[in-house]
């Protein structure tokens, strides 16, 4: 028989009575001044789980309640596994390592798979709604119709016809747009449907060089082609429903902290993106009988836009973009 | 056992005048090694059982922070359960994933779901108050809410909508109707909660954070002038300037860290002052907040300070911390001859409110 001194709870009111509970394997009394005040079956009363420094409370079926004084003592028979583990300072030691390794390892490697395999689930309708619809906001908010000659236009549009059905790619979907945008500045971004849009103002900048421009669009179409857009959405989502679920309820700056965190991964993994994209146009320039060098050409104009700052190593790991020199550097081995 | 309080057994028959209520502080006694011990083992198990235990981590964190929080010797109690917390959080999960991924790849139609989303959140606050609430029992009393949509609705997006038009004059005023609505719909066992809020305390409150944010103003002003004519003496001494541009980011952060601090602990601090000392729960007990500001936004700035150094590894200490520095700051006055609080029959709950409340972040916190 053990002896626990405690607080007995009577039902449904705040009540309450110093009492002595005796426990033995199949009943449960509780005393007052050796009277016994209840008894009840083991059966009719449900233990708390135990936690470090918590009393232990048992809930009796009829709604009383009885709390232990002692924090530390336990019920003979019931020891709790889980309390085991919480108070257990080699397991605690290994946590502190082993939850940024296991989080490293979700976020980088099994995140980025898991995107990567259900994207090719997803249905092409989803990519050709979630690319209409981004468009006609895009389009509503930030583009204005093209103020270049309607010539120029033209070449730039039979130049990507020419391309596309080089490569044998989808002439239906991959749908060239040339827009005024003060926003984007000279700039060319693609949508998961093939909608690809390229502004004046870069137009303008690499009017000399036509393959340059073809390489900036070939980029946008390996964006396309990897389902970019659509993985780093199933992505973002799935990292922030494994943070909510693993860290709860932090609030505040730990939310700020692990955000962070999960931010440079995703920008760690849209710079792979970005490389893959790449990787794509090289390819494509080579097979259209281009020189890899009209990439780099292209880059070095969005190097001479690049503020000087922005090259910093530090910065490096916060832009989503590969490092502009690093990728003309790509690009001028990519032919050797 | 500080058990002191019987107030049937006094004796009555004394002639000279008797207090009628006593005054009792509300202890925590939370240790951090051991908060530390449950909180990073339960992290670890949360990520090796694909956040299935993360609903046996809730529950026992709040049992050790409710088992720690004493009135009299006498010990709050969380009452849920991991497996109702595990349903609602599955059902809450799913249906976060499929409302950003409706946001994302449909962006037209998340507009629509936004507008939803305004509509849902009154019920699902309402909801998660309701849950955490029955779940939290004192003396084997439980509390409750009973608010309901329509107020939750005017009180939570209307009136900070319409405030918004009045160029923020009305704000102070709707945020002390929100308080209201919440405090005054809460129960313990079958007495009632009774706030009565001064509108003026919340303008004031305002007042003292605009100060406060005027004299911020004036003394980042100050540091920028000293910063810069240091940044002009370093070079002069032909210091690389990246070492002054880093110490100059890190003062800078450290006082908007500061700043932060500083405005958050005067609204807080007051407002949870003037909700607890003007909170009664009719012939039981009355509250006593006396949460010093300063004190109050240094514990908020080392806090921050603490879990930014430490890569958050200092979260159980800034949970115990802040949770012994809001204890010590209470007292509660017990009427000694209060009646028997009876404890109203509890119908089953969900825990789907509370739970999707923490998952889309939009949960409420009781002061």
């Amino acid at each position: 028989m053990q002896i626990i001194e405690g607080n007995y709870y009577f039902p449904q009111s705040n009540k309450f009575e110093q009492v002595q509970l005796h426990i033995t394997d199949e009943a449960l009394s509780l005393f007052n001044n050796h009277q016994c005040l209840m008894t009840c079956l083991s059966s009719q009363a449900e233990f708390s789980p135990s936690i470090p420094g918590i009393p232990i409370q048992i809930n009796f079926d009829d709604g009383g309640k009885f709390v232990a004084i002692d924090n530390n003592q336990r019920i003979h028979e019931s020891k709790s596994n889980l309390e085991f583990l919480e108070k257990n300072k080699p397991l605690i030691i290994a946590s502190i390592f082993l939850i940024p390794a296991l989080m490293w390892f979700i976020l980088t490697i099994a995140m980025p798979r898991m995107a990567e395999e259900s994207v090719t689930l997803l249905p092409q309708s989803v990519s050709n709604e979630m690319g209409e619809q981004s468009f006609e906001i895009i389009n509503k908010l930030f583009l204005e119709p093209s103020v270049l000659p309607v010539e120029r236009q033209n070449a730039v549009k039979l130049q990507w016809q020419q391309a596309l059905k080089e490569l044998s790619l989808d002439e239906t979907r991959y749908q060239l747009h040339v827009y005024a945008s003060e926003y984007f500045g000279p700039n060319a971004f693609a949508l998961p449907n093939g909608t690809v849009v390229i502004t004046d103002d870069l137009i303008k900048r690499l009017d000399d060089n036509p393959d340059a421009i073809l390489a900036v669009l070939l980029h946008e179409i390996g964006h396309v082609e990897r389902k970019h857009s659509l993985r780093i959405v199933a992505q973002s989502v799935s990292n922030t429903i494994a943070i909510a679920v693993i860290f709860g309820d932090i609030e505040g700056i730990g939310e700020v902290i692990i955000g962070t965190g999960s931010t440079l991964v995703l920008n760690a993994f849209s710079r792979e993106m970005e490389s893959e994209a790449d990787d794509y146009a090289l390819e494509k320039l080579i097979q259209l009988g281009k020189s890899p060098t009209a990439f780099s050409d292209a880059m070095k104009t969005f190097l001479d836009l690049k503020s000087e700052h922005e090259s910093g190593d530090l910065l490096k790991y916060l832009s989503s973009h590969p490092e502009i020199k690093d990728r003309i550097k790509k690009a001028e081995e990519f032919g050797l | 056992m500080d058990v002191t309080n019987t107030p049937a057994m006094t004796d009555t028959s004394e002639p000279h005048i008797e207090k009628t209520t006593r005054e009792v502080p509300v202890t925590f006694s939370g240790d951090t090694k051991q908060f530390f011990g449950i909180w990073v083992v339960n992290i670890l198990l949360t990520i090796v059982t694909f956040g299935i235990y993360a609903a046996w981590a809730k529950v026992r964190t709040q049992q050790y922070f409710y088992g720690n929080t004493k009135i009299e010797g006498h010990a709050f109690s969380y009452l849920a359960q991991p497996l109702q917390i595990l349903k609602g959080r599955i059902l809450a999960v799913v249906l976060f994933a499929g409302y950003s991924l409706a946001l994302e790849f449909y962006p037209l139609v998340g507009i629509g779901i936004l507008i939803l989303m305004i509509f849902a959140m009154p019920w699902v606050l309402n909801q998660s108050l309701r849950f955490n609430l029955r779940m939290s029992s004192y003396r084997n009393v439980r509390f409750s809410f009973k608010g309901n949509y329509g107020d939750a609705f005017v009180y939570w997006i209307l009136l900070p909508i319409v405030s918004v038009f009045t160029m923020y004059l009305m704000m102070p005023w709707a945020l002390k109707k929100a308080d209201e609505y919440v405090y005054n719909n809460i129960n313990y066992g079958d007495k009632p909660l009774k706030a009565n809020l001064d509108t003026g305390q919340y303008y004031e409150t305002v007042l003292w954070i605009f100060v406060a944010s005027m004299a911020t103003m004036v003394v980042l002003f100050a540091a920028t002038l000293i910063l810069v004519g240091m940044g002009t003496a370093i070079d002069l001494e032909n210091i690389k300037s990246s070492s002054a541009i880093v110490v100059i980011s890190i003062v800078g952060t450290a006082l908007y860290i500061l700043a932060i601090s500083v405005f958050s602990a005067i609204y807080k601090g007051r407002i949870r002052n003037h909700i607890f000392n003007n909170s009664e729960y009719d012939g039981l007990a009355t509250f006593k907040s006396d949460v010093q500001i300063t004190p109050y936004s240094w514990l908020i700035f080392v806090n921050v300070v603490a879990i930014i150094c430490s890569a958050g590894l200092a979260y159980p200490w800034v949970k115990i911390r802040t949770a012994r520095f809001l204890a010590q700051a209470t007292t509660v006055i017990i009427e000694n001859d209060a009646d028997n609080v009876l404890d109203v029959m509890a119908e089953s709950q969900s825990a789907f409110g509370e739970e999707a409340a923490e998952v889309f972040d939009i949960d409420i916190a009781l002061t």
